[in-house]
């Protein structure tokens, strides 16, 4: 099997085969953060194409003392940015729109999916740094790295999200038991 | 793992989506459309010994010659203050009408139970902290 490294080298020398095998395993996660951080679908996948075309074109700057994942999300998030910054739209807003994309992936459940609730109730950064610790399973260290923020702030941050998401959580199961018994 | 961080993880695994075809032909055909960057940043050459000996000399005589010009510069006369035609300006006088606080033994009580609170609130979120990450 390949290495990183070695795959990193080849694409360093300008073969899209060994940077396309690089970030294979990547994509899928970068699109499904990318698409809880977006207007559209569409908007999700054109952040997933520039943050691919970007991570080839700039490689030369990529620092080995990063995990290859963690620069990817730096360069996902700076692009979700400019992405936000053009449309001019709160993404917060868009937790009840019909053309909320993360509403129509979701599989039908008899509850909310927690990050949607995420979405509404947290900042754009704390809702990252939550979502690349338990979906991407990344480390406060990573986490804070990708943000470019301290890790005491992250692991602060990281913190506040879990209480707030708690007391949801909380509060959904009062409000069911509430129902079950009339 | 706890609940949260278990939900959390179940939740985002249900967010469902792959990368169709299309994309894919997209992404291959900008990435074969594009070259990577090859430019590093250009390394800055160290200058000579010579250069800072003779960039020094040149600082130190500048400040001579500056300082020569200046002190060789006759003297402007200064004109003679005009007379105070102005009468002072009168300054509204304020009448305070504070009194010194004397804190009493419960205020102090309330102040030392306050930071005691901080304390606890405090000792509590670090533990939380050490406990989770």
């Amino acid at each position: 099997m390949t290495s990183e490294a070695s795959l990193i080298e080849a694409a360093k020398k300008g073969s899209v085969t060994a940077f396309t095998e690089l970030v294979r395993n990547h994509r899928e996660g970068l699109l499904r953060f990318l698409l809880t951080r977006s207007s559209s679908f569409a908007d999700a996948e054109d952040a997933l194409q520039d943050t691919l075309i970007n991570a080839y074109r700039y490689l030369h700057s990529y620092d080995s003392r990063w995990r290859f994942s963690t620069w990817l999300y730096r360069i996902a998030i700076n692009n979700v940015a400019r992405l936000k910054s053009v449309d001019t739209v709160e993404l917060g807003d868009l937790g009840d729109e019909e053309s909320d994309p993360l509403r129509h992936c979701i599989a039908a459940s008899d509850r909310e999916n927690l990050w949607q609730c995420a979405r509404r109730r947290l900042s754009d950064e704390v809702y990252t740094a939550m979502w690349l610790r338990y979906a991407e399973d990344m480390s406060v260290n990573d986490i804070s790295a990708v943000l470019e923020r301290s890790i005491s702030w992250t692991k602060v941050n990281l913190l506040r999200g879990r209480k707030t998401l708690d007391a949801e959580l909380n509060k959904n199961a009062t409000d069911d038991k509430s129902k079950a018994y009339g | 793992m706890d609940k949260l961080a278990n939900q959390l993880r179940d939740d985002a695994e249900k967010i469902e989506c792959t990368i169709s075809s299309e994309l894919d032909e997209r992404i291959q055909a900008s990435l074969q459309g594009i070259k990577p960057d090859p430019r590093q940043r250009p390394r800055r050459e160290s200058k000579s010994f010579a250069f800072w000996w003779a960039s020094s000399l040149t600082g130190v005589a500048a400040t001579f010659v500056i300082i020569a010009v200046v002190n060789l510069q006759a003297p402007e006369p200064v004109p003679a203050p005009a007379a105070a035609t102005l009468p002072p300006p009168v300054l509204p006088t304020i009448r305070w009408q504070a009194e010194t606080a004397v804190l009493t033994s419960p205020l102090e009580q309330e102040i030392e139970n306050l930071q005691s609170d901080l304390k606890k609130a405090e000792d509590a979120v670090r533990q939380d902290i050490d406990r989770l990450f």
